[in-house]
């Protein structure tokens, strides 16, 4: 039993059923979600089963599977699983049979297909979480593009193509310049051990140049920017959101966006730490910057779901402030918070399909007086609203709290400014609540309207449970996430307390060990 | 030197894949002749030639053969079953294709067989000679197969401006041969290697004459801005024959210029000629992948898409060593099946020759055709290098050579032009898949040659991009034989 490839079969059991629902027939509609759901629900019970294996004092990587690959390149199939991931990966398996669940009945067009997708996607997202091999990594990171790309593109809104296209686009024009990053990396450890490999721990140790160092963290760190996304890159997610069919952004919003802020942590940071700690500044503010004009266009959103939208760009702000921040508990925040981001923005996504499938309309104007039509769908969406506000006693209070806490000690000023975002949050989703829920009925056609059916409130409930369960008992989450946390902050500063500098690195290539080089300049970061 | 070579033993084993060929070319031309009620079996005899040939190459002793002007070994082997692949696939999706344009014929398969002879000999020519023979041969196969479509007139206009173009390219290859024999009194590029060692300071001359070559060789490639004929070939000929030209005769001419090129670009003057290689390349790669954004016509785009892989390609020559040349291997086995797997879908599209084949005709087809629509989506994903495809192994093998020898712009102006490239790739999977038909929608014709050949290529591009090892190790096996390191 030990034994068994866990990683191994939850990663490849999606794309298994993708491939035996490929030869269903077309008409079998119901026989095809069922299987769908079946498969994904399977993956999500033996992706539980990596909890009871997990050891929460390790920081580093466990259940590890490793088998070469393509050996003359070094390349490998290593899988491995540690804090950083752990969460997202089941959060990316709890989250598919929610999706297939809530699309029960809205997706007509090519039902085959589009399950056949979401489980291609599911394939792609679990593998580049635990892909311990930077190419390996890689593969998954631009594979899981063409599912989402057919997602939005087939099963979209009005300008589905157009916002395809931008996605595809500003996603493979980064992870392509990410591509000349990771070569030179294998080429850098290939000229200091002389022997090629891109495993991801083997790649910590490199010494890298200053200059280089710089601009290869820059390819990195716009690949994963464009990812997250980070203000002013974040132009494609409002229009792939709003284009996207329900189930597209859930995954959008919940795992692909985290796979950026994942990207900094596992990448960027340990790879380039004194290119991050100079830099560091820069994606504060940017950080920042997101999390104000993200904040302030949601709240003049006449559509619901650019409304959930924009509040992504704010809300992934924290996530990369606390990134930067580089405190123990403002990277601890950022990871919880992206899994925090992903139920609860998923459930308001969720939910606003819910109501477009009903009205066809996502305008705030379109409604008003719904808690009277349907009570239970109001009080479902409130309580995601306040997740996502930060509501203490609700999970995304306790990501944003260690966010500010923790950022506060390393950028006290940007911090400030960044806190104005949760008033802000408060203010945009409660005036979308007031809006949408009560005063008087004004469209006398929403009258008739439906409560939730039974697809959706299964889809929702599971989503509020652990908000609930998160934002009463966050322990046992942020007890798996530390040490792997410590680890990584002690990687990204060379060992030191400080944060490393550029200067320090020149010097230390031309002398020895960089630990000890490192001036207490941190406040170059800054 | 002995005017009349004595012949080494095993010397007929050595070329027997090329006699193979030759014999079943005249077998299939005579039958057409005298048994043209054998014609629906002409595709048959052609795929059991080639069969025949691959078993010969594969016995074929190793060595230098006819007083070292033709050379077999790892390389020409792997090189052998690239052209004995293309063809096969062409052969397969010829069937329909020709008996839907009731254009069945020995002669055509017979071209093909001795086209394919044409490029064994250009891959394995030890002799500047024997390389132009061979590409002599290939070209007046190509010149007739491109005019095929005798009734349709762009067909004609195609095969007229290729066979006057192609004459003045030989033209120019021959006259910088005439050059390179007049300066070093030898035609054999294992000689011009010893010559260029041996030679302390390269006559301006030679520069002329490399610039010759070059630009013949650039002709045969289409690379820009010797691209001109591309579109307009592509788009008259026969679309299996479109096919077969844009794969194979590529990868023939590349393994002619890497052997010219590593005889004589060493010492000093190799990195002017160097700068002239980088020049074609980037030219090649910009011109290719911008114009294709604005073609609409499916045989124009995949021209211009052609014209770009070439640019991708010539950044091994202008690294060359055993790496780059094995990527280059590598990238023409997969460029040979993504592009064979493109064009075998469009040849299956039902439409009048004489007409454009636009991305509306493929409007749909996705839905409307499962199996065509995700061989041609996964041609395109490939083609614009998207992992786990043959084409991102590729292209990441070539790109880590060139990394590794430091030439990092080039990278860098290839991998934002892959980016540009993603554009129009993608607009295909749009088309297939998110665009609705016009009625009445174009359909495709089905047999089971071209399913096979469709699968062939399918399947090959995802072995080669999962499962890549064993072609990377023999193929920089090969390379360290032909190239020093």
């Amino acid at each position: 039993m030990s034994n068994l490839p866990l990683l191994s079969i939850v990663l490849w059991l999606p794309l298994a059923g993708a491939v035996i629902l490929a030869v269903f027939p077309r008409r079998a509609e119901g026989a095809v979600k069922a299987t769908g759901l079946i498969v994904s629900l399977l993956t999500f019970a033996i992706s539980l089963a990596i909890l009871p294996r997990f050891l929460q004092g390790t920081p580093g990587m466990q259940l590890v599977e490793l088998h070469s690959w393509i050996p003359d390149w070094g390349i490998n199939y290593g899988l491995g699983i540690d804090g950083l991931s752990l969460w997202l990966v089941l959060l990316t398996t709890f989250l598919t049979p929610i999706v297939l669940l809530s699309s029960w009945y809205s997706i007509h067009r090519y039902p085959k297909e589009y399950v056949i997708s979401m489980l291609a996607l599911e394939f792609g997202m679990i593998g580049a979480f635990l892909a311990t091999d930077l190419i390996l990594f890689y593969v998954f990171f631009e594979l899981m593009l063409i599912p989402m790309y057919l997602i939005i593109g087939v099963w979209g809104g009005v300008n589905r193509i157009y916002a395809a296209i931008k996605f595809f686009i500003f996603t493979i024009a980064g992870s392509l310049l990410m591509l000349v990053g990771i070569l030179y990396l294998g080429f850098l450890h290939f000229q200091q051990t002389g022997t090629m490999s891109f495993a991801v721990e083997d790649l910590y140790g490199l010494s890298i140049a200053a200059k280089a160092q710089v601009l290869m963290f820059f390819a990195f760190a716009i690949a994963f920017a464009i990812k997250v996304p980070l203000f002013p890159l974040h132009t494609w997610l409002p229009d792939a959101h709003v284009e996207a069919p329900t189930g597209g952004s859930i995954i959008l919003a919940g795992v692909l966006l985290k796979l950026g802020t994942y990207g900094f942590l596992r990448f960027v940071l340990p790879f380039f730490p004194e290119a991050a700690g100079e830099w560091a500044w820069l994606f504060g503010v940017l950080a920042v910057i997101g999390i104000i004009y993200g904040a302030l266009v949601a709240w003049v959103q006449p559509d619901m779901k650019k409304l959930v939208a924009y509040s992504s760009v704010s809300h992934l702000g924290f996530c990369v402030l606390g990134i930067f921040a580089m405190t123990q508990a403002s990277v601890t925040g950022s990871v919880l918070q992206s899994i925090n981001h992903g139920i609860s923005t998923g459930a308001l996504f969720l939910l606003v399909g819910v109501i477009y499938d009903r009205r066809h309309t996502r305008q705030l104007a379109d409604f008003g007086g719904l808690a009277r039509i349907m009570p239970v769908y109001a009080v479902l969406f409130v309580i995601s609203a306040l997740s996502s506000v930060g509501l203490p006693g609700l999970n995304g209070f306790v990501g944003e709290f260690l966010i500010l806490a923790g950022s506060f000690e390393t950028m006290p000023r940007l911090t400030i400014f960044a806190a104005s975002g949760v008033i802000l949050a408060a203010i945009y989703l409660l005036w979308l609540i007031q809006k949408v829920f009560y005063g008087p009925v004004v469209h006398e056609e929403n009258r008739g309207l439906p409560d939730m059916r039974w697809n959706e409130l299964l889809a929702v409930l599971p989503l509020i449970v652990m908000m609930v369960w998160i934002g009463l008992f966050p322990q046992p989450f942020i007890r798996r996430i530390e040490p792997t946390v410590e680890q990584l902050i002690a990687v990204s500063t060379r060992g030191g307390s400080e944060r490393p500098t550029l200067a320090a690195r020149e010097t230390a290539t031309t002398a020895e060990p960089v630990a000890e080089q490192h001036t207490s300049e941190s406040g170059a970061a800054r | 030197m002995n005017l009349v070579p004595i012949l080494e033993p095993n010397w007929f084993q050595a070329i027997l894949p090329e006699v193979v060929l030759s014999i079943s070319g005249l077998v299939l031309i005579l039958l057409d002749a005298f048994a043209p009620k054998l014609r629906h079996y002409f595709s048959h005899i052609a795929v059991l030639a080639l069969i025949g040939a691959a078993f010969a190459a594969l016995s074929a002793p190793r060595g230098a053969w006819f007083g070292a002007m033709y050379e077999t070994g790892l390389l020409t082997l792997i090189f052998d079953y690239i052209f004995i692949l293309a063809t096969l696939l062409v052969v397969l999706l010829s069937r329909g294709y020709m008996a839907i344009q009731r254009l069945e014929g020995g002669e055509y398969y017979a071209l093909l067989m001795w086209g394919t002879v044409g490029m064994m000999m250009m891959a394995k020519g030890l002799d500047l000679l024997i390389v132009i023979l061979g590409l002599e041969m290939l070209s007046i196969c190509l010149f007739v197969l491109t005019g095929y479509h005798r009734r349709i007139p762009i067909s004609n206009e195609a095969s007229l401006k290729y066979f006057l173009m192609g004459a003045f390219a030989t033209g120019f290859i021959l006259y910088g041969t005439a050059f390179v024999y007049g300066l070093t009194g030898s035609t054999n590029v294992l000689q011009l290697a010893q010559w260029t060692t041996s030679t302390a300071a390269m006559p301006p001359l030679m520069t002329v004459a490399v610039v010759l070559l070059m630009g013949g060789i650039g002709f045969k490639l289409a690379l820009a801005p010797f691209h001109g004929w591309a579109p307009d070939v592509y788009q008259g000929a026969p679309t299996p024959v479109a096919a077969w030209l844009s794969t194979a005769p590529k990868a023939a001419t590349l393994v002619a210029l890497i052997r010219i090129w590593d005889a004589l670009a060493q010492g000093e003057a190799r990195p002017a000629w160097a700068g002239l290689v980088a020049a074609l390349a980037v030219l090649s790669m910009v011109v290719g992948n911008l114009v294709a954004i604005a073609q609409r016509d499916l045989k124009r785009m995949l021209a211009y898409s052609g014209i770009a892989h070439v640019g991708y390609m010539m950044i091994a020559v202008y690294v060359i060593s055993p790496d780059s040349v094995a990527a280059v291997t590598i990238y023409a086995v997969s460029y040979a099946l993504m592009n064979i797997g493109a064009f075998g879908v469009i040849a299956l599209l039902q439409k009048n020759q004489n007409d454009a084949q636009t991305l509306d005709d493929i409007a749909g087809l996705g839905f409307r055709r499962p199996f065509h629509g995700i061989a041609l989506a996964i041609a395109m994903l490939s083609l614009a290098g998207v992992p786990p495809t043959a084409g991102f192994i590729a292209k990441f093998y070539l790109f880590k050579t060139a990394i590794a020898s430091g030439a990092i712009w080039i990278t860098i102006v290839a991998i934002v032009m892959s980016i540009t490239s993603v554009y129009y790739y993608l607009r295909v999977v749009y088309y297939l898949y998110m665009k609705d038909a016009d009625e009445p929608a174009v359909e495709t014709g089905r047999d089971i040659f071209s399913t096979a050949a469709l699968a062939i290529s399918s399947i090959g591009i995802f072995l080669i991009g999962i499962l890549p090892t064993g072609l990377i190790r023999g193929a920089l096996e090969a390379a360290r034989h032909v190239i020093a390191p």
